[in-house]
């Protein structure tokens, strides 16, 4: 948060520089909110003392109250403690999905922008039958081969990533190969790789890097549903989707399913916010 | 015109391709599959098979041979519109979905029908409404996007079924379920739309033509009416053709929240049942589907925006 810190200094900056450095409050708001369910997810015990997986039988089904945040489930279990103990699963997982989508469609579309030719037209095709398949019936699809494991949800929602990622970075490619200064670059005899590292993916990271967060929201969106049809760890596990689905059961206990809702809302929301700031002060 | 038909003729033929390793791939990727599911499942004893029944499906299916030729031959009845028989079942694939598809049908054009609806409504209040307003609406898609799709039908369930009675959640295929089953996936849909047109809006609003129409003291509907909506909405029917796949991954989901039957329902089952030649074909058809929808729109698109040059396909939100 050393972000707020600099605004908050009154030492005359350059306007430039100000411009820049000026972070709305909304967006510090979702970085403090991505920090605490950073913190949630390495260490859990320390926001949460009660147990996750074994119950107090003669709590069950308290609603919220300052004991516990959250109310309890049916086997008298804190929820606030499950949510906190399964954000790990959840954001994790997330992330998974995310570097999977963004290393091999990266090098989907580094390499079809680079080579052309042929090889682009092979890949673009690849590509186009990813794009076909609906991106939530292709992570069931692959979930489904995989086996239902949160893990394998992951990686069928990085699947269904593969397309964006690739399609992003190819036009990168593309547009940096056309600027002078990439052109000039290989006249001075800079090798394929030089202007690979040097110009082209320096160029792209920052529209990669806001990519790569607005997915790391939606894959969040996207690992819930698969665990809310069950297709992720089967429960004691508490992954948000599977809590929210679990909740369902109980419509007399209705923070069962707010409680976690809330938490992926919230957490989604901030994500896409600091994925949008990202976009606007590109 | 020779210019748009060769395009068209290009575009076509990369559908077939597409719809074709479309197969493959999915062939491929249930192929990796661990184990031998297929087996296990027709010498499970609740499926109730004769030994003569799991031959002819074996010999059907050709699992007795390498993957290669299985996949050949499986394309080679798909090419000819033949998509196999269940497993689970023992009917064609091609029954089961006729079954089920008319219900998806309907939910997909009403949640479309709604998407439209809803993202117009947002993007005119952005632009029409005054200063608290239309900041506020502005959010309304982010926010949208930032809600699961099962967690927006457990709502509308919990308040529209539980609370105010409006429907029965076991009268799943009613009309007034359907329209709220519909308006789960719409809202997601319109949010991606209602993105891309507030974008383009400011975008037209930004330009000289805009601002020469504003000096001559054109008032803000009219303005938005008459000259920022036409251009604004022209890119929506390559998003809306995009957006088919969503509404059919999405009705997965729907269709589980509200326990309606259709495709997202087959498909459930099928991943339960692993029952793979039905998975395979909803999957092919959802490829098909989309293919084809993008056909139309690319196609379409060059004969209602004059501007668009055939040697590039339009940027959805390329201005955003």
């Amino acid at each position: 948060m050393t972000l707020t810190a600099v605004t908050a200094t009154e030492a005359p900056v350059p306007a430039r520089v100000r411009r820049t450095w000026r972070v709305p409050p909304t967006v510090v708001l979702s970085f403090l909110v991505v920090a605490l369910v950073v913190g949630w997810s390495v260490a859990p015990g320390v926001f949460s003392g009660q147990d996750p997986v074994n119950g107090v039988p003669a709590d069950l089904f308290a609603p919220p109250s300052a004991a516990h945040w959250f109310g309890t489930d049916h086997l008298g279990r804190d929820e606030f403690a499950r949510v906190v103990h399964g954000t790990a699963s959840s954001v994790s997982s997330a992330l998974v999905a995310v570097l999977i989508g963004l290393v091999v469609g990266g090098l989907i579309g580094l390499l079809s922008g680079f080579l052309g030719g042929l090889v682009d037209t092979v890949l673009a095709r690849f590509v186009d039958v990813l794009l076909a398949i609906p991106s939530f019936l292709l992570a069931v699809v692959v979930v489904s081969a995989l086996g239902f494991q949160t893990i394998n949800a992951a990686i069928a929602t990085g699947v269904s990533a593969v397309a964006v990622f690739a399609r992003v970075l190819r036009s990168e490619v593309l547009k940096a190969r056309s600027a002078v200064f990439v052109e000039a670059s290989l006249v001075l005899g800079g090798s394929r790789a030089h202007v690979l590292l040097r110009h082209v993916l320096p160029n792209a990271s920052r529209s990669v890097l806001q990519l790569a967060v607005l997915q790391f929201g939606l894959s969040i969106l996207v690992i819930a549903s698969l665990a809310f049809l069950g297709y992720g760890d089967p429960p004691p596990a508490s992954d948000w989707g599977l809590l929210i689905s679990a909740g369902r059961e109980y419509p007399l206990a209705p923070w069962l399913i707010y409680a976690p809702a809330l938490v992926t809302i919230v957490t989604v929301l901030s994500v896409n916010r600091i994925s949008r700031w990202l976009r606007k002060t590109d | 015109m020779s210019g748009y038909g060769g395009f068209a003729l290009r575009r076509a033929g990369q559908a077939v391709v597409v719809v074709l390793l479309t197969y493959v791939f999915t062939f491929w990727v249930i192929s990796v599959l661990p184990g031998d599911p297929v087996t296990t499942t027709l010498r499970n004893p609740q499926n109730g098979f004769t030994e003569e029944e799991i031959a002819r499906i074996v010999s059907y299916y050709g699992l007795d041979r390498p993957v290669l030729v299985q996949l050949w031959e499986s394309l080679s009845r798909f090419v000819t519109g033949d998509l196999g028989v269940s497993l689970r079942s023992n009917r064609s694939v091609a029954d089961m979905i006729g079954e089920v598809l008319p219900s998806t049908l309907v939910l997909a054009a009403a949640s479309l029908t709604i998407a439209v609806v809803l993202s117009f409504a947002i993007a005119f209040g952005v632009h029409y409404l005054p200063r608290p307003f239309s900041t506020a609406l502005r959010s309304v898609p982010s926010l949208f996007l930032s809600v699961p799709g099962f967690l927006v039908g457990l709502l509308l369930i919990q308040v529209f079924s539980f609370g105010l009675g409006l429907f029965r959640a076991i009268d799943t295929d009613g009309p007034v379920a359907t329209f709220f089953a519909a308006l789960t996936l719409g809202i997601w849909v319109s949010a991606q739309i209602a993105e891309v047109l507030i974008a383009n809006l400011d975008h037209e609003a930004a330009q000289e033509y805009a601002g020469v129409a504003r000096s001559r003291g054109l008032g803000r509907l009219r303005m938005l009416l008459k000259h920022l909506l036409k251009p604004s909405s022209l890119p929506v029917v390559t998003v809306l053709a995009l957006m088919i796949g969503e509404v059919l991954g999405g009705a997965v989901i729907t269709e589980a929240v509200f326990g309606r039957t259709g495709i997202g329902n087959l498909v459930e089952r099928s991943v339960a049942s692993q029952d793979l030649p039905v998975l395979q074909a909803v999957v092919t058809l959802a490829a098909v589907v989309f293919v084809v929808v993008n056909l139309l729109a690319d196609l379409v698109y060059p004969l209602l925006d004059p501007r668009v040059t055939l040697q590039a396909r339009p940027e959805v939100g390329a201005n955003a």
